[in-house]
């Protein structure tokens, strides 16, 4: 059989922001599917997502309820949403409460009603909610569930129809229940309480015809209704940019002569070091660069919001208003402290899709790390892995900062065990010198060069980071803790000195 | 504000109903009290939406309500089916009958909204030129 021969199916917007790229394009047209999860988990919303999307008047859907929540209750909460177009009633979309059949009449009754209704409505969606609850209510055969299941699914897949069965279930029942292996497509949504954080999380179990995207995807119902946050992130399928020869501007000349002529572009460089050292404050000249140059730029902050961070940019000569106004600059302050990593670089992707940026700022990792649901925490590596790996291969080149316990015995690069994630280090550190607590900087790593071994001191000054010469006089400086050797030691470096040495 | 009496603005929508209903009355509903007709044209979009029973569980709560207002509506009661019984075309049946619909479009304002419930009406009622122009623009979901 050709390509051409084959018959074409197809995908059929889902509504809800995310889950099209989960599903590989779509759902596909006249499917049957279940959504299945326990009580309020967003099974009706995403059926209302869907039809709100998709029904017209020509081909309208029928939402049945038969023992669940009478459609005037649904009708109550879903107009909450924004997707919810009132407009759309009755031409478009048909409520209809079936619970005075199955009682009157029994399943057949129900198979009757709904033969009829879709009879006279040709419908393009056909949606039965707590469909579960009608089996488990009124069939305990399994012979005659199969049986009643079989006709449903005749029923409505012959009705040129997507079609919809809406349904409690536990995982218990996959394996057994005849109506999984009925189905095209199963949809199961879980909502699970960690600690004191709330995690949606949906999975695509099967979905005949079309690849989706495997595993658990972490899912948002908000005032909009369902949002899903593919674990590609929406990059699946995009060609990988191979890495350029471009390198990029740290905004410090010293620092860029130590890189070996600055960043390179897609590279994704850690800054490590303990509290006060100025990662944050490297990482916003890294973005003051950038700027300068024309590259737009993203900032996730997580420890302080955007306009206390340019306030914090200002004072070091810093502006970051202004791009920020032009659109060349977006400062995405995250702490809801129930985040999937998802769901961040869902916000991060669309910001650099707004803005083109080529270069991202995360501001801490730590910072990343706390603003997680606890349950995401325990993948942030994994999780950190796929974000960095997707948006370095879209060319974007990525800043992050971590914050280190400082150790007085060893050099530690970061409490995350992620140095093989990224690209280039820096570490900065604390030492002790002569009764002082100084600065030194190091590159510790580069993976697309060579880049200066030296140990340099620097500064903190009302213009940013200032570095100094390579210190020299002492040994064990990177225990923090340095020895003098028989030479004559460097006196603490100063701005002045610094330049009398140029 | 008493959250069991109907709004000036739903009183005088069911008032215009029941005139609609009245007017438009055929031979062989002549004899039937207006209130008796809005609530068979009501029991279907409602039935639709809530099942038979959910409809007279409805209806039955807002002639309760209702009763409290008018003492007329004593006789008045909701049959197993869902219909009404009890009234009669009297002048003070009607204005009792006026009581009980505005009562069960409040309910219903309560449960969905006056944009919904104002387009169950017409949908309903696709000839009823009672909902003001400004009424329709209020809740025309398509502004």
């Amino acid at each position: 059989m050709t390509p051409q021969d084959r018959v074409k199916i197809n995908r059929l917007p889902t509504g809800v922001p995310g889950l099209d790229e989960i599903l590989g394009g779509g759902l596909p047209e006249f499917s049957f599917n279940i959504i299945a999860g326990a009580p309020g988990c967003g099974k009706t919303t995403l059926a209302h997502q869907f039809m709100f999307a998709n029904a017209t008047p020509e081909r309208p859907a029928l939402y049945f309820t038969v023992l669940g929540e009478p459609a005037l209750k649904m009708l109550r909460y879903q107009q909450q949403y924004t997707f919810f177009d009132a407009s759309k009633l009755n031409a478009s979309i048909r409520f209809i409460n079936l619970s005075h059949v199955l009682l009157e009449h029994g399943l057949s009754g129900i198979l009757e009603e709904i033969t009829k209704q879709v009879a006279a409505a040709d419908p393009s969606i056909v949606v039965v909610d707590s469909f579960r609850t009608v089996v488990r209510n009124v069939l305990e055969n399994e012979v005659q569930v199969q049986g009643f299941v079989q006709d449903l699914g005749l029923l409505l897949t012959s009705g040129e129809a997507t079609t919809f069965l809406i349904g409690e279930y536990i995982d218990s029942e996959l394996r057994d229940n005849p109506v999984f292996t009925v189905a095209d497509g199963l949809f199961w949504l879980y909502q699970n309480v960690e600690r004191n954080s709330v995690v949606r999380k949906l999975q695509v179990m099967k979905l005949r015809g079309q690849a989706s995207v495997p595993g658990m995807h972490t899912f948002r119902i908000t005032d909009a209704g369902l949002q899903a946050f593919s674990r590609t992130l929406g990059l699946a399928g995009r060609t990988h940019k191979p890495p350029g020869t471009k390198r990029l501007s740290m905004g410090i000349p010293e620092l860029d002569e130590m890189l070996g002529g600055g960043i390179p572009e897609g590279d994704s460089l850690l800054i490590a070091g303990s509290s006060g050292t100025g990662k944050s404050l490297m990482a916003t000249q890294f973005i003051a660069a950038g700027i300068r140059e024309g590259q737009p730029g993203i900032v996730a902050v997580f420890e302080e919001r955007p306009e206390e961070y340019a306030t914090r940019a200002d004072s070091f000569g810093l502006d970051l208003n202004t791009p920020m106004k032009d659109g060349n600059l977006k400062v995405i302050y995250l702490r809801p402290l129930d985040l999937s990593v998802d769901e961040t670089m869902q916000e991060i992707l669309d910001a650099i899709e707004k803005t083109g940026a080529k270069r991202l700022v995360i501001d801490s990792l730590a910072g990343f790390e706390m603003a997680l649901a606890p349950g995401f925490r325990s993948d942030f590596r994994e999780s950190l892995y796929r974000m960095i790996y997707s948006l370095t291969g879209i060319g974007v080149t990525i800043l992050s900062t971590v914050e280190m316990e400082e150790s007085f015995t060893e050099l530690l690069f970061s409490t995350y065990s992620i140095s093989f994630l990224t690209d280039d280090i820096i570490r900065l550190r604390y030492v002790e010198i002569e009764g002082q607590l100084r600065k030194v900087m190091m590159v510790v790593k580069m993976r697309r060069g060579a880049h200066s071994n030296d140990i340099r001191e620097y500064e903190i000054t009302s213009k940013g980071v200032e570095i100094g010469e390579r210190l020299m006089g002492y040994d064990h400086l990177i225990t923090g803790i340095p020895r003098g050797i028989d030479r004559p030691a460097l006196t603490k470096f100063s701005s002045r000195q610094k330049t009398a040495q140029r | 504000m008493n959250r069991n009496i109907p709004s000036p603005k739903i009183r005088a929508l069911a008032q215009r109903l029941l005139a609609y209903e009245d007017s438009a009355a055929n031979p062989s509903a002549a004899h039937m009290p207006a209130v008796f007709c809005v609530s068979e044209k009501l029991r279907h979009p409602l039935s639709t939406l809530a099942g038979n029973s959910g409809f007279r569980s409805l209806l039955a709560r807002a002639l309760t309500l209702a009763k409290a207002q008018n003492p007329r509506l004593a006789q008045c009661n909701v049959k197993p089916d869902g219909s009404l019984e009890g009234l009669g075309t009297e002048e003070q049946d009607a204005e009792a009958g006026v009581t009980l619909i505005a009562q069960l479009l409040e309910l219903l304002v309560t449960f969905i909204g006056e944009g919904l419930v104002m387009n169950l009406v017409l949908d309903s009622w696709p000839n009823f030129t009672g909902i003001t122009s400004t009424e329709k623009r209020d809740h025309d979901p398509t502004r």
